[in-house]
């Protein structure tokens, strides 16, 4: 089958609730691991999930997991509704599908290299966005901001999506053939 | 683990509300608070937060863990912003003002000086952020989650999107069974997230063999349930759902208070040019 950059058939629509629902109950299960002294940054491995599935899946399936896996994971844990936290979310998981179409093989170095280009792109885009309506919302300045909700948030997810990303996508390689598609 | 969502039937007014009509009522307050700097408006917003906490029936003990979150967080932003870096905010507002006290910086020829501006800035930041806080944190514990399809549904959502979000929630008892099973399988060959003295990159790497069969498994059955929508000719029509809302007199009440609210603030910030930053004597 043709694949589509844009397309938001069945298909899309299963693997979007399933990454949401992945990246929520393992956001919840790796709450525990905090980094000390950055503010309640957890280090959330369970962020790689939506990059993943941007990858695996298409722009649209990474934007909702992250997105919905965000409210889901808050919703767990009773941490209320962050709207511009979970949008930054989403934005992680919508930049590495971007190379959705261009992903031949997921075990290629080459492939796995563009996947890790668009983790980067997706998670400063993301942090950014979220790090600057806490501008707009709480009315830190920029250098605040930058410190407190920049600079760890970003750490931490780029650590998790560039080392759990192409774990993840090896071991899909494996199992894509089992799907038939 | 058990992933329970901390919704339980409170039998509060709050709950029985249209859920549309909360989630209108909480993006007009939101988008108003953001509008102001004045303390004197934050509190009338805070007030109303405050109200709908309280109608909510939710316990201290329930929105603790939520509350401490919130307070570390936005104490941790407040201190770096009032005593670090606070300089730039709002334009410049708090820039010069009364001086409380001022210290000398080593090596360098020049002063801190925390003043009563900054504080009264600060005070007001908080009072912006805990009542946003107020308006959202009870939603987890008063907004039935197998309400959320039908309620975005309703909101003008597409239906695919809408759907989406109703099979997520539904999926979530199954991943976190098949989580429990792959941790214990895993335990049972030795594996152990936290043994030894390991650095956080090792940490992150160990959480693969928990991951990768949990998700690995999940996109297997996940083109078994494709399949199965597929053929039942899943998206070719409008879907009906088994939940259903409709509006009271009451749900309506509150979404046009919610309207009324935000365009008086629109009108005071944009029109009069009310709601900067004021401190008392200003």
């Amino acid at each position: 089958m043709k694949k589509s950059l844009w397309s938001f058939g069945t298909r899309e629509v299963v693997f979007a609730a399933i990454g949401a629902a992945l990246y929520g109950v393992l956001s919840y299960a790796t709450n525990i691991l905090q980094i000390p002294g950055a503010g309640n940054v957890a280090i959330r491995p369970a962020v790689a999930l939506p990059m993943f599935f941007g990858v695996a899946f298409g722009p649209i399936v990474g934007f909702i997991s992250g997105l919905l896996g965000n409210v889901i994971g808050d919703l767990l844990s009773g941490y209320g509704f962050w709207p511009w936290w979970d949008l930054a979310n989403g934005i992680m998981g919508f930049f590495p599908g971007l190379v959705y179409i261009g992903i031949k093989n997921f075990k290629d170095t080459s492939d796995i290299l563009k996947a890790e280009g668009m983790v980067i792109v997706g998670v400063l885009v993301g942090i950014g966005i979220a790090a600057i309506s806490e501008l707009w919302v709480s009315g830190v300045d920029f250098a605040t901001t930058i410190s407190i909700n920049f600079i760890p948030s970003v750490t931490t997810n780029l650590v998790n999506g560039l080392i759990l990303v192409p774990i993840l996508m090896v071991a899909y390689s494996a199992i894509q053939a089992r799907s038939g598609r | 683990m058990i992933a329970n969502f901390s919704y339980r039937s409170h039998h509060s007014i709050i709950e029985k509300i249209d859920p549309r009509a909360r989630w209108i009522f909480a993006l007009c307050m939101l988008f108003s608070i953001v509008l102001f700097w004045d303390l004197r408006i934050l509190s009338v917003f805070f007030a109303l937060s405050l109200a709908q906490f309280f109608a909510s029936k939710v316990t201290w003990k329930e929105t603790k863990r939520a509350w401490i979150f919130i307070l570390v967080l936005s104490s941790m932003m407040i201190f770096v912003n009032t005593v670090i870096t606070g300089v730039e905010t709002v334009g410049g507002t708090v820039r010069g003002g009364t001086p409380l006290f001022s210290i000398k910086f080593p090596f360098l020829d020049s002063f801190y000086v925390l003043t009563v501006e900054r504080l009264w800035f600060a005070l007001t930041q908080y009072l912006r952020i805990i009542s946003i806080a107020s308006l959202f944190i009870i939603l987890p514990f008063t907004m039935d989650p197998r309400l959320y399809g039908t309620t975005f549904r309703g909101l003008g959502f597409p239906d695919k999107l809408a759907y989406t979000m109703d099979l997520a929630f539904r999926f979530i008892p199954t991943i976190a069974r098949d989580f429990n099973v792959t941790l214990d399988a895993q335990r049972a060959r030795g594996f152990e997230l936290d043994k030894g003295n390991i650095n956080i990159l090792q940490r992150i790497r160990r959480m693969a063999p928990l991951m990768v069969p949990v998700t690995m498994n999940s996109i297997l059955a996940g083109e078994d349930i494709a399949n199965a929508m597929d053929l039942r000719c899943f998206g070719l029509k409008k879907r009906s759902w088994v939940e259903s809302l409709r509006y009271k007199a009451g749900d309506l009440a509150l979404i046009i208070f919610s309207i009324f609210i935000l365009g008086i603030s629109l009108y005071l910030r944009f029109g009069l040019k009310i709601g900067d930053f004021w401190m008392p004597g200003m």
